[in-house]
Parts: C-alpha cells; sequence; structure tokens
C-alpha cells in the first residue's frame, strides 16, 4: 500500500465534502476552545488557591504567666502533631509593638490600657495538605485540649468559602471538560461516520478488487486527524484572540484578570487534543470492517 | 482452477443456485449462460466470496473457500480480476485512477502504473478518455473502463459478468477476442452472458443454468 496515495484519496475526500467538514472543523474548534477556557480558569483558581497556605496560620493564645518551660512543652506537644509544619512563638511584648505600630496614628485607641492586654501567642504553620475546613477543625480541637491554651484563633469563614469555591470550580470544570471532551470526540465520530455511509458502496467496491482493511481505513484516519487537527489550530487561534484581544484590554481596567496565567508553552496540546480525538473518532466510525 | 461441488445458494427463502457442480481448468476460457435470474452473478459471488455457499464445496485457485480466514478474503481476491455487471466505477475520479486502481490495491510501483494503465485502456480503445470522469461516459464506455480495470493487474482468473452487455455486436466481438488473446496468455476466464452469440462457434465450454438448477454442458 502506498502511503501517498492514501494522503491522496484522504485530501480529495476532504475537499470533495468540505462542508460536512468544515463544519466539523468549526465545532471541534468551539468544542476546544470552550475547554481550554475552563481548563485554564480551573488552572488559575487553583493557583490562587495554592498562595493560601503560605499565610494561613492557626493561632494559639496561651494563658497569662506561664514558665519558660511550660510553654517549652506546649510547643514540643504541639509539633509532634504531624499536620503542623513550624512553629513559631511571639511573646506579649512583640504583639504589643506590632499592634501599637499598626495604629500609629490612632494610637489614642489604646489610650488608658496602661498593660499589655495580649497574651502570648504561638503561631502554627500547617502542611499544605493539611489545610482544609475539617482537618483544620480537628486539630484546633485538640489544641484546645492542651493545659496552658486558653484560646485558638483562625480565619475559619475565610477558610471554608476559599476551600469550597475552589472545589466547586474544580468540580464544575472537570464536569465541563468531560463532557467538552465527549462532544468533541462525538463530532469527529459522526463525521467520520457520514462520510463513511456515504462512501459504503465504494468501500464495497473496494474491498471486492482485494483491498485490504488498512488500505480502507487508512484515507479516513487521515481525514479524522486532518478535521481534528484543524479544528485543534482553529482553537487555539481562538484561544490567542481571547486572550490577547480581550483579556488584556480588560485587565487594564480590572487587575484582577491581569494576572490570569497563559501557560503559552502548552499551547501545543490543543492541535494535539485534537488530532487524537479525531483519529479515536474515526476509528471507532470506521469500527470493524468484515468481508 | 475453479471447481464446485453440489453448491446450494439461498437468499431468504429464494433458492439461487441448487447443488451446482462444475469447473474450470487453470488457462480456460469458459461460459455461464442462462435466461435473467438464473443464478449467474450469483455463481461468480460465490467465487470471489462477495456471498458464501449455503451448501457444498468451492475451491478457487487451490484455496478451499469455506475454510478461508477474514485475513485471506483480499488475498483470494487480488488474484482474481472481476468486471461486474452493474460496473462499480467510482464517480469522484476519472478514468485513469478508475483502472490505476486496481494496481494501487496490489502495491504496484508507482512507476509502472502509468504505462500499465495506458496499455490495459489501449486494448479497450478507450486511450483518449483517460481524463473523462465515468458520469461523462457511454454505458459502453464505462463496461469498457470496467473491463480495462479487471484486466490491469494481469490476475490469474477473470470473472466477467456479461462484460458486453451494453455495446453493440462489433464491439462486442472486439472484446470477445481481447478475452481470447488474455487467455491465450494463460489466464483463467469465466464469462456469464445470456448472449449466445458470444460463445457460438468459440469451441469454449458452457454451463447452463436454469432458474438456480444444472441444465447441461455444451461445447460452443
Ligand atoms: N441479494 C439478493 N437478495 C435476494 N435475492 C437475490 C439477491 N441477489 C440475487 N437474488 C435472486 O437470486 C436469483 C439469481 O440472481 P442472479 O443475479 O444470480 O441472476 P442472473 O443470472 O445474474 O440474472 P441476470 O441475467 O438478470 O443478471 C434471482 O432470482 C434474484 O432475484
Ligand atoms: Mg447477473
Amino acid at each position: 500500500m502506498s502511503m501517498s496515495y492514501s494522503f491522496r484519496l484522504a485530501f480529495q475526500s476532504i475537499i470533495r465534502d468540505k462542508w460536512v467538514n468544515l463544519l466539523a472543523v468549526l465545532t471541534i474548534a468551539a468544542g476546544l476552545l470552550f475547554t481550554a477556557v475552563t481548563v485554564l480558569t480551573v488552572f488559575n483558581v487553583n493557583l490562587i488557591t495554592r498562595e493560601i497556605p503560605k499565610k494561613f496560620s492557626v493561632n494559639v493564645y496561651l494563658k497569662e504567666n506561664l514558665q519558660k518551660q511550660e510553654i517549652d512543652n506546649i510547643t514540643a506537644t504541639i509539633k509532634k502533631e504531624p499536620s503542623v509544619e513550624n512553629i513559631k512563638f511571639i511573646p506579649k511584648e512583640d504583639a504589643w509593638k506590632e499592634l501599637k505600630s499598626s495604629l500609629k496614628n490612632t494610637e489614642y485607641i489604646l489610650e488608658g490600657l496602661n498593660e499589655n492586654p495580649l497574651p502570648d501567642t504561638l503561631e502554627i504553620k500547617l502542611k499544605k495538605d493539611s489545610i482544609n475546613p475539617d482537618a483544620v477543625k480537628k486539630i484546633s480541637t485538640m489544641l484546645k485540649q492542651i493545659k496552658g491554651v486558653s484560646e485558638i484563633e483562625y480565619g475559619e469563614k475565610f477558610l471554608s468559602s476559599i476551600y469550597s469555591l475552589s472545589l466547586g470550580i474544580k468540580t464544575i470544570g472537570l464536569t465541563l471538560i468531560i463532557i467538552m471532551s465527549a462532544g468533541t470526540l462525538f463530532v469527529c465520530y459522526s463525521t467520520v461516520k457520514i462520510l463513511f455511509y456515504r462512501k459504503n458502496r465504494e468501500i464495497e467496491t473496494y474491498k471486492f478488487l482485494g483491498a485490504t482493511k488498512w488500505f480502507i481505513r487508512f484515507p479516513f484516519l487521515i481525514e479524522g486527524a486532518t478535521i481534528g487537527l484543524c479544528g485543534g489550530f482553529l482553537g487555539l487561534l481562538g484561544l490567542l484572540i481571547l486572550y490577547y484581544f480581550v483579556l488584556l484590554k480588560v485587565g487594564s481596567t480590572f487587575p484582577i484578570f491581569s494576572s490570569f496565567v497563559f501557560p503559552l508553552n502548552m499551547s501545543y496540546l490543543l492541535p494535539a487534543t485534537g488530532f487524537v480525538l479525531g483519529v479515536i473518532g474515526a476509528v471507532i466510525a470506521i469500527g470493524r470492517i468484515r468481508y | 482452477m475453479i471447481t464446485f461441488e453440489n453448491v446450494s445458494k439461498f437468499y431468504d427463502n429464494q433458492t439461487a443456485l441448487r447443488k451446482i457442480s462444475f469447473s474450470v481448468e487453470r488457462g480456460e476460457m469458459a461460459f455461464i449462460t442462462g435466461p435473467s435470474g438464473s443464478g449467474k452473478t450469483t455463481m461468480l459471488k460465490l467465487i470471489y466470496m462477495a456471498e458464501k455457499a449455503d451448501e457444498g464445496r468451492i475451491n478457487v485457485n487451490d484455496m478451499e473457500l469455506s475454510q478461508l480466514r477474514e485475513s485471506d478474503v483480499p488475498v483470494l481476491r487480488k488474484n482474481i480480476g472481476i468486471v461486474f455487471q452493474d460496473f462499480r466505477l467510482l464517480d469522484n475520479i476519472n478514468v485513469f485512477e478508475n483502472v490505476a486502481i486496481a494496481l494501487r490495491i496490489r502495491g504496484v510501483d508507482e512507476r509502472e502504473v502509468k504505462s500499465k494503465v495506458f496499455d490495459a485502456l489501449k486494448l479497450v480503445s478507450l486511450r483518449h478518455k483517460t481524463d473523462s470522469y465515468p458520469t461523462a461516459l457511454s454505458g459502453g464506455e464505462q463496461q469498457r473502463v470496467a473491463i480495462a480495470r479487471a484486466i490491469v493487474s494481469e490476475p490469474v482468473i477473470i470473472l466477467a459478468d456479461e462484460p458486453t452487455g451494453n455495446v453493440d455486436p462489433d464491439t462486442s466481438a472486439g472484446i470477445i477476442r481481447t478475452f481470447k488473446e488474455i487467455n491465450a496468455r494463460g489466464t483463467t476466464i469465466l464469462l456469464a452472458t445470456h448472449n449466445r452469440e458470444l460463445f457460438k462457434n468459440s469451441g469454449k465450454r458452457v454451463l447452463k443454468l436454469d432458474f438456480g438448477n444444472f441444465a447441461g454442458e455444451e461445447i460452443g
């Protein structure tokens, strides 16, 4: 079997059925574009939520008048906890200075407070994978029971809302990605299937003349791959336009969008996905060839 | 080369062939005749396995068809050149490409394709129609393209189903002459026709069918 002949057959057929194929290319481009936008959104939300652990800490307020030995004991106990990354002791004097400096011009608020009302504090940073509402709640209950601890404080509301937001976007995103990929696959499948039905008699003639299965299949695979690849490139073009002309313009007014990251070195993934979906669609559409 | 042993073929409830025994020797040219619907096309289809026999045995080129694996079917068919009763030309490619298909399927070197196709088209007097598309040809011309496609790959067996059904008597005589020449070079040929003129005085064996039944054998 000559490869160049298969390619020629495939391209002749693509030109002959140009309208069906153009429609398929556009649909695939739209599907891949939408999927890519979803992936990028999820990717960016993920980036932002991944920054949270660096800022997130649990504050353990200690009772008054603890001996240094007692504080060391508490620190050691907490350190044993596997989810704890590190502990920082903030003496109440430091906390007091900090508070004062942060209130610079409004120091009068503190007037009348001759004594430092702040407690000694242990600032705990947790390991990344322990920063979710359940795990934090569990550890804070545990901390509360340690002798010498008066109170636990962390951004409970903040943590749980960020957490469920990112979880929600990930779930919706993943669902959309699956639906869109299935849709794109289906478009490739039905396009090749239509072409295949249309050429039923032609294919039968090829079989009667002694063509092997691969001789028959190959042009259809090339067609599917080409349609998928074209769809992928068109989708990429759409994505670039969307990024450079829309997002960056909007970003100059709404700074949130300007931090949106677009991994350019991953852009080959769009045509590559189109190619793979096209080939898979064709393989499914051709199915088993029988003699 | 081709042997039928008590072969029967039923379509749904209808009998197309009943207990047919017949054989064509290597290098022989033979005819199948009979009225319309007598089973001529069915017999040829059984040989190239477009249909499977319901009873009996068929042997083609030392291959027992009932035992052939699916992957061997193309191998069998590459030994056979077929002129289909309904031509089966591909409308979207020109005459040259229609004939060249037979060579491409057999993996013939691209450099040889051109000269072989031109030679075959010359044999059926269609050298001047190389670039035409099948839809722009007369019925007789289409039939001759089909013949060119069947002979171009120089197969060991040629099956021709009513190959002169659409041409005038002179052209018809020319086609039969061409087949005889090819046969003289050693190719086994089985030709189905209801036109007695084709085998009259040919000295070749003729199998007669009648409603799927064996109705005798004669020398034309
Ligand atoms: N695919 C099919 N399904 C059902 N019946 C069929 C089929 N093909 C052929 N037949 C029947 O089988 C019988 C033999 O048909 P066949 O085509 O072999 O005849 P034929 O001798 O070639 O006729 P003709 O000279 O008209 O070409 C006919 O009665 C026909 O109706
Ligand atoms: Mg017939």
